[in-house]
Order: structure tokens, then C-alpha cells, then sequence
């Protein structure tokens, strides 16, 4: 694998856990609501497979992953509509509890507040010999958790785009009231958006645990922001918010390929795609705001 | 960001500061007990730890007060920024920050020890509280940006870059411990009644929220900005300076936060630890929010969430109550002040359940009914 074929298997890697949260950031924008509890969802998601996948094997996992964090987005939607507390307060809460409940949890089940290495939770590679295509080749040097992750991505983005659920969420963002006057359910519609975002953190949290065989203790390691400033820096659109995550993308995975030379700090390498990306952001809002609302 | 409903912390409830904080008290008391009961082989020990030990004596209670403190100004950041409509998130990498430029001065500074050295520790720490907050305030300015994204984004950035330096350039290799080199004692506070590591930041903290309370309520600045928090076109036809609006608020919750950083490296710690934030940015918002977004309510609140963490490693210690169970408990009370179910809706829901009830029962028998 040369160079630039390495470092594009490394940007497929990281772009796939932060584009299906991306996906599920963006359907719970579409709906109206900004889920700021994606960190959390990811964490809760990424401790599901490990937890149960540990137990009753991958499948298992992944559909306990997908579920748990279904729900739990679910549920904090469900309680800041019938308490009317603030989405913003509800999400910060989980982001807060997540990491919390999963360093007592994993005390139980792992017997360690660190790192768990768990046997069978490692994806393979199963087009690991297709590397070498030239030209195509970077495309089959991911794990299978991680064609997953796009595949789950990819179906979010279907359903937002062509299905009339995907109508009605984006119906339910841009006014609320006469999607009601049609009828519809606006609550519903709301939480089965949550519920899509859940899902989409769900798989990005096994596709992190698959990665590396192990349960690592806060290892969302800040996506779930990154998906968030993802869908803002690409305008609220699909397309925008996919390209967003792959520039976020490529600057982390040049910023680790650069770690391998001695005199590169990592920490100051990791540092660089947040401060490019701060500034991407004002620059976009700069010229947004030149061209008027 | 036009789909966040939230303009204020304090917007988010229904109730005032002494309910709000006896709600907090409530739900966290009864919670910890919980967490003891459940979580623990040895509850008695638990519940004891919780509760008894950290005011066991003067010292352990005057320790807490000190631990209160900087998590008093951080959430004094909050409010600050929060009112004024800017949802800065970057208050852990400002604190660190801040933390970082105290025990650096020390490290590469004139040297010498007393309260010079200490108030120009203090000095750069608010620098750098204000340096870290100040891309995303300029971005507010001068590009309209989202401060809820940048200051995530430039937090992260600086913990990154501050990371590096306290394990790297600057570490102290004598310990295994990762921090910077210990600062010399004459620099640090203080301690005002020793054992306990009571020093004069507690009282800082309480004098800024009751300046802030007085800035907030009987201020035309404060009333600004209040008013540009909520409707800053509106702010701006009366006549207010909006433009300072912009981006002041920002910076001054960001030295805010540097001043906290401050007083954790000049207070028990004594030095920089890789790390040291540990999640004071976001407890912040906690504790604001628990505060109801009043300056003169935050100590209270920041002591509750003292209390919290200084009963969870107790309890920790002395049985086996994992240490992360404060920080749950924390995340479940910002929950439970979060919500403001309306008495109408209770009732309503009340009335459709004694319906229900009725009507089951009416069923059931149905030659005892009247209808």
C-alpha cells in the first residue's frame, strides 16, 4: 500500500464512525431539534456492543448497540417533550451520565474502569486482498464494521432524502404547525428522528469498538461534536454535511499519518483539525453573513 | 443556530433559585443514598461516607468550601456568556488554559515568591482564560459564527496543545506523576485554617457573584445585556452598544474560567496535572443551570456539586462505591432541574388517570354504577 492509498484507508476509517452520526445529527436538525447528546449516544452505543458482545457474540452486540442507544435517544426526547425541559439541558445531561454510568457499568461487567480487551470483537478485513487494485484498491482496506457504519450512513440518508418519512421530519423542522394541520403527528415524527439519530451513534459506537477489539473508557474522543459541527459547516444539507466529515476526516488522519515522523508532537499534531476547522467554520460564516440572510 | 430554544440558563425552569436549589439538594441527597444502597457490598459505609464524612470536621469542610471555588467562577462564566445568548462550550479548555499560564509563569517567569508572584499568576491565568475564548469571540464579531461550535472546537485544540506541553517541554521528570514541576510554596495561597486547604478563593469567588448579581440587576450594562441575550435586534433600537455584546461577554466568561484554572494550580494542587480540568467546564453549566442563572444563588449550587465529589471519593475510599457515581448523580440532578412540568399538565394528566380509573371500575361493576 503506497502513500496516498495508506492514507486514504486511514480517512475511510475515520470518516467511518463520524458519518452515520453525522447522518443521525442531521435528521434530528431536519426535525427541528438540536441533539447535542450525540458524545453520549456514541459512548452508550460503543459500550452496548462491547458489554453484550462480550457475552453473546458480535451480532449480538451490534443489535444491542443499535437498540440501547435507539432508545436512550428516544427517551431523552421523550423527556424533554413531557417535562418540557430544554433539549439543549437534556442532551448536555446525557453527555454527562453516559460516561459516568459506563465507567460504574463497565466496573461490572469487565472488571476494569480501563481499557477492556475483548477476544472476537476485532472486525476483520474481508477484501483485504483487493488492496492492491490500482486506483480502487483503498476502497477494500476497511473493516467490515466500518462498511457497516457507511452502509448505515447511506440508509439514514436514503430514508431523509426519498422516503415520506424523511418528508415529514424536514416538514416537522420548517414549520411544525401545518404538518399538524395535515394531520401528521409532529411528536412522533420527532422521536422517530431521534430514533434515527440513536441508531446511526449506535453503529459509529461498535464500528469504534470493532476497530479495535476493545472498550476504551470515553472513546467517542469528541466525534459527536465533530459530527455536529459537520452538519452546521455543511450548510444543513446531506451532501455538505458527508463532505464536512470527509474534510474533518482527512485532516485527522494526515494529522496521525504525521505522528510516525519523531519530531512531531502528536498531541500538537491532533490539535491542528480542531483549530482548521474553527476557523473553516468562521471563514464559511464570514462569507455567509457578506451574502446576507 | 436558530433551533436552539435555549436563550438562558435560566430559562430553562420554571422555578426560582431557592427552589431550584432545594429541588437540586433533594433530588441529590436522595439520589447519593440511592447510589449507596445499590452500588455498595457495605451501604451503612457508604451512606456515612456520603454524608458524615465530609463534614465530619471543621477541615474536611472547609476543604470542600475550597473545592467549591473554582467551579463557583466557571459557572459565573456560564452565566455570563449564557445571557448573553452566547453558548461558549469551551470553558474546560479555558480553565485548563488558565490553570496552564499560572504554573508556567511560575516555571519561566521572574521568579521570586509572595503575593506579586501570586497575583501575576493569577494575572496570566486570566489572560489565557481570555486568549482561549477569544477566536471564538472574534469569530462572533467579525463573522456572525456559531460560538456553540467554535469554542468546542478551539477548547479541544488548546487541551491538545496544553496536553502536549505539561507531558512533554514542561513536565516534571522527577515524578511519575504527569505535571509540571511543583510551584514554589510562596507563590501559592495561602491556607487560611490549616489542615483544612481553606485559602482566600472561596471569597474571591463569592465576591464576583455578588458584583455580578449587582452588574445584573441594578446595571444599565447588565439590563444590555440581558436584553441582547434575548433580542439583540431589539437591543440594539434602544440604543445599546451591540456590537461590544458581540464578542465582551465571551472573552469575560473565558477569563472567568482562566481565573478558576488559577486557583486550582495556586490553591491545593500546586502545580499543572496533565488532565487537571476534569470536566469543570461542563459541571459548570450544571451548576448554572442548578443556580437558575443567578450570580448570588452559584455558590450554593457549586457547593452541592463539591459536596458531590467530595462524598463520592469518600465513599469511594472508605467502601466500594465506584468514583464516577458522583458524576452520575450530577448528570441525573441537571436532569431533574431541567424539567418544569406546568401544575395544568399534572392535572390535566391526574384527571385523565382518575377518568380512566373511573371508567375501569364502572366496567367492572357495572350494577353499581350511577351513570
Amino acid at each position: 500500500m503506497n502513500g496516498i492509498s495508506g492514507l486514504l484507508v486511514d480517512t475511510l476509517a475515520f470518516l467511518a464512525p463520524l458519518i452515520p452520526v453525522a447522518a443521525g445529527g442531521l435528521a434530528t436538525e431536519y426535525a427541528g431539534t438540536l441533539n447535542i447528546a450525540l458524545e453520549g449516544l456514541i459512548l452508550a452505543g460503543a459500550f452496548s456492543y462491547a458489554a453484550v458482545g462480550s457475552i453473546l457474540g458480535p451480532p449480538a452486540g451490534i443489535c444491542a448497540a443499535l437498540g440501547m442507544t435507539a432508545l436512550l435517544a428516544m427517551g431523552a426526547d421523550w423527556f424533554s417533550r413531557k417535562a418540557r425541559a430544554d433539549s439543549f439541558v437534556v442532551g448536555l445531561g446525557v453527555n454527562m451520565l453516559v460516561p459516568a454510568a459506563t465507567s460504574i457499568l463497565s466496573l461490572a461487567v469487565f472488571n476494569t474502569k480501563g481499557v477492556a480487551v475483548i477476544d472476537g470483537l476485532l472486525a476483520g478485513r474481508p477484501f483485504d486482498r483487493a488492496v492492491q487494485l490500482p486506483g480502487i484498491g483503498f476502497l477494500f482496506g476497511l473493516r467490515t464494521s466500518d462498511y457497516l457504519a457507511f452502509a448505515l450512513a447511506a440508509l439514514v440518508a436514503l430514508a431523509l432524502a426519498l422516503t415520506p418519512f424523511g418528508l415529514r421530519v424536514r416538514a416537522a423542522g420548517m414549520s411544525r404547525n401545518s404538518l399538524k394541520m395535515a394531520g401528521v403527528d409532529t411528536e412522533k415524527v420527532r422521536a422517530g428522528a431521534y430514533a434515527v439519530s440513536g441508531l446511526a451513534c449506535g453503529a459509529a459506537g461498535a464500528a469504534l469498538v470493532a476497530s479495535v477489539g476493545a472498550w476504551v473508557p470515553n472513546m467517542s474522543a469528541g466525534r459527536g461534536w465533530i459530527a455536529l459541527v459537520a452538519v452546521y459547516l455543511g450548510g444543513k444539507r446531506l451532501g455538505g454535511t458527508f463532505a464536512a466529515s470527509a474534510f474533518f476526516a482527512v485532516l485527522l488522519s494526515i494529522a496521525t499519518r504525521a505522528q510516525a515522523l519523531p519530531s512531531a508532537p502528536a498531541e500538537l499534531l491532533m490539535a491542528a483539525p480542531y483549530f482548521i476547522t474553527a476557523i473553516v467554520v468562521i471563514i464559511g460564516s464570514a462569507r455567509k453573513s457578506r451574502r446576507g440572510p | 443556530m436558530p433551533q436552539l430554544s435555549l436563550r438562558t440558563v435560566k430559562d430553562t425552569g420554571g422555578s426560582g433559585a431557592v427552589r431550584r436549589l432545594a429541588l437540586a439538594l433533594v433530588s441529590a441527597a436522595s439520589l447519593a443514598a440511592l447510589s449507596a444502597a445499590l452500588l455498595s457490598a457495605e451501604p451503612l459505609t457508604a451512606l456515612r461516607a456520603f454524608f458524615i464524612a465530609p463534614f465530619y470536621s471543621p477541615a474536611t469542610f472547609l476543604s470542600m468550601l475550597e473545592l467549591s471555588a473554582p467551579l463557583s467562577l466557571c459557572a459565573l462564566g456560564v452565566i455570563v456568556s449564557f445571557r448573553a445568548g452566547h453558548f461558549s462550550l469551551g470553558g474546560e479548555g479555558q480553565a485548563y488554559a488558565g490553570a496552564f499560564a499560572a504554573a508556567a509563569l511560575a516555571f519561566f517567569g521572574p521568579g521570586g515568591s509572595g503575593n506579586s508572584a501570586t497575583l501575576g499568576a493569577m494575572l496570566a491565568a486570566v489572560l489565557a482564560g481570555g486568549l482561549a475564548a477569544a477566536i471564538p469571540a472574534a469569530g462572533r464579531r467579525f463573522a456572525r459564527a456559531d460560538v456553540l461550535l467554535t469554542s468546542i472546537l478551539v477548547s479541544q485544540g488548546f487541551i491538545f496543545v496544553i496536553d502536549w506541553a505539561i507531558a512533554g517541554p514542561l513536565r516534571d521528570t522527577t515524578g511519575n506523576l504527569i505535571a509540571m514541576p511543583a510551584l514554589p510554596s510562596g507563590m501559592l495561597l495561602k491556607r487560611l485554617a490549616a489542615p483544612s486547604t481553606l485559602t482566600i478563593a472561596p471569597f474571591v469567588a463569592l465576591g464576583l457573584c455578588l458584583a455580578l448579581s449587582f452588574y445584573f440587576s441594578r446595571t444599565r450594562s447588565g439590563v444590555a445585556h440581558d436584553l441582547y441575550g434575548r433580542n439583540r435586534s431589539f437591543a440594539a433600537l434602544q440604543g445599546f452598544n451591540v456590537r461590544l455584546l458581540d464578542w465582551l461577554p465571551i472573552i469575560v466568561a473565558g477569563m472567568l474560567h482562566g481565573l478558576a484554572g488559577a486557583f486550582m494550580v495556586l490553591g491545593p494542587r500546586g502545580t499543572a496535572i496533565r488532565g487537571m480540568s476534569g470536566g469543570i467546564g461542563w459541571s459548570a453549566i450544571g451548576a448554572a443551570l442548578v443556580a437558575g442563572s443567578n450570580p448570588v444563588a452559584v455558590p450554593f449550587a457549586a457547593l452541592l456539586f463539591a459536596w458531590l465529589d467530595s462524598g463520592a471519593r469518600q465513599a469511594a475510599v472508605l467502601s466500594d462505591v465506584p468514583p464516577d457515581a458522583g458524576l452520575a448523580i450530577k448528570a441525573v440532578v441537571i436532569l431533574v432541574i431541567s424539567a418544569r412540568p406546568s401544575w395544568s399538565a399534572i392535572q390535566t394528566w391526574a384527571k385523565g388517570r382518575f377518568a380512566r380509573h373511573g371508567a375501569r371500575r364502572s366496567a367492572r361493576r357495572p350494577g353499581r354504577s350511577i351513570a
